[in-house]
């Protein structure tokens, strides 16, 4: 990673965290967890914590987990925010999928790319939520779905960030 | 698996091969779990009802922290204008005195009708009173999280009110916690009529925390700014006179409604039984 390289020199004697393996998976099923937060709202504009998590942590590895590892986290993160059943274990899977395609294709990345990356990402995301919103009879208009998309987008930075110091953290760097 | 071919091995090109493989039947196994989760509801119940064990005593716990945080301040900002605020209350508190007294008159008189006219009242009684804990946070649709399950006898299907208004009914009962659909989700459609008048009237949530009201026979727009909605009893799953929403602004043929039980700020909800028992078969679907 080119950024690890810019970064001061290591620590000796400073190796990965136990478990370091697991610590993304980990940390995905703790983002899905804010679902249980006690804020009751009237409006639902949070981002969807789960998927932004996952997608800052395939943006920033290829292989934070074995690729259908998304799956099961994705039934876990149904389960917590009770979005309907293999609603994310589709679209997580898919994610997976489609970003080792276009790490196929990109002959470069930068910041913006990732952000624009992350930004249709999660506009296809609040897009399916509103499709099966509308199967399962709640049929909202497409622009009720504008402000998550906004404060989804303007937040991926921010997880990104985090994702980086925890990926950092977890392998001593 | 980022790489296009990860060498000459034979074994890593498997390994890549069979990891593409597992993500297909991953989004294959998905997309026939949500067409089950969203043609068939039911069959995902109990599995639901199991993850709101895990979810609703976390949130419980939280919310103990935040309200207590948001206490204080709302105590603190109450002091600021004390004086002002007391004559307030007590011309309140005179103005609801005499209306009381007139509500008694009223209520009196209704006994005596009713009993006049041989009507059968509902026995109307209380199966559990728990505290809304958390909410779905990211979704169009309008989740909350209650602290009671089927342990306290709440079933799918139940009515869920708090003592200012109605807040929505029981879609997923898990044994300590379960999940309501608010009045203010899309899909949650209410019967309701109007208070001044009597005119039946048609309640949908927008999704966003406010209530779309129709009235049921199209002509002229019957809405004014601070009317108030009740619930009608008809289709027999809210039962009649809980007051739902108040009219905040009119639109062509209708009017959006702020709901009377904000279930932000509602700290105790009642789960009621249904009032016609039948009608939970349908209500059941989310």
């Amino acid at each position: 990673m080119v950024r690890a390289a810019l970064a001061t020199k290591r620590k000796i004697g400073q190796g990965p965290r136990p478990l370091a393996a697991f610590i993304p998976a980990i940390s995905i099923i703790a983002a899905s967890l804010l679902a249980a937060l006690p804020v009751v709202t009237t409006s639902g504009w949070f981002p969807d914590f789960g998927f932004l998590a996952l997608i800052s942590w395939r943006l920033l590895r290829s292989d934070p987990w074995p690729a259908w590892w998304a799956a099961p986290m994705g039934l876990v993160n149904d389960l917590f925010t009770g979005l309907p059943i293999g609603f994310s274990v589709a679209l997580w899977t898919a994610t997976m999928l489609a970003l080792d395609l276009v790490d196929r294709r990109t002959m470069w990345r930068d910041y913006w790319i990732e952000w624009v990356l992350a930004a249709m990402l999660i506009a296809i995301d609040e897009w399916l939520q509103w499709r099966v919103a509308a199967m399962t009879g709640a049929r909202v208009p497409l622009v009720a779905m504008a402000p998550p998309l906004v404060i989804s987008i303007c937040v991926f930075p921010l997880s990104a960030w985090l994702v980086s110091r925890i990926d950092h953290w977890r392998l001593g760097r | 698996m980022a790489t296009a071919r990860p060498g000459w091995s034979r074994r890593a090109q498997y390994g890549l091969f069979f990891s593409f493989l597992a993500l297909i039947a991953g989004i294959i196994v998905g997309a026939i779990l949500l067409a089950l989760s969203i043609l068939a509801p039911a069959r995902f119940e109990s599995v639901r009802g199991a993850a709101l064990d895990i979810t609703g005593p976390v949130a419980g716990g939280l919310r103990e922290v935040t309200a207590t945080v948001e206490g204080v301040f709302t105590g603190a900002g109450n002091y600021w204008d004390a004086a002002g605020q007391n004559g307030q209350l007590r011309r309140e508190r005179d103005e609801m005195r005499r209306q009381i007294l007139q509500a008694r008159a009223i209520v009196q008189e209704n006994r005596e009708l009713k009993a006049v006219l041989q009507l059968r009242e509902h026995q109307r009684d209380t199966i559990a009173v728990g505290r809304l804990v958390g909410s779905s946070l990211s979704s169009p649709r309008r989740f909350a999280i209650l602290s009671v399950g089927s342990s306290d006898g709440v079933r799918i299907g139940m009515p869920v009110r708090s003592p200012n208004g109605l807040v929505g009914r029981v879609i997923d009962a898990g044994t300590i916690a379960s999940r309501v659909l608010l009045v203010s989700d899309r899909a949650n459609i209410v019967p309701a009529r109007l208070l001044r008048g009597g005119i039946p009237v048609i309640s949908q949530g927008r999704g966003d925390g406010t209530i779309d009201v129709r009235p049921l026979e199209v002509g002229r727009n019957p809405f004014r700014r601070g009317d108030i909605i009740i619930t009608s009893g008809t289709g027999g799953l809210y039962p009649p006179l809980v007051p739902i929403a108040r009219i905040v602004k009119l639109d062509d043929d209708g009017a959006v409604a702020m709901p009377l039980a904000d279930p932000a700020d509602t700290s105790f909800a009642i789960v009621e039984p249904p009032y016609e028992p039948a009608a939970t078969a349908e209500a059941s679907s989310p």
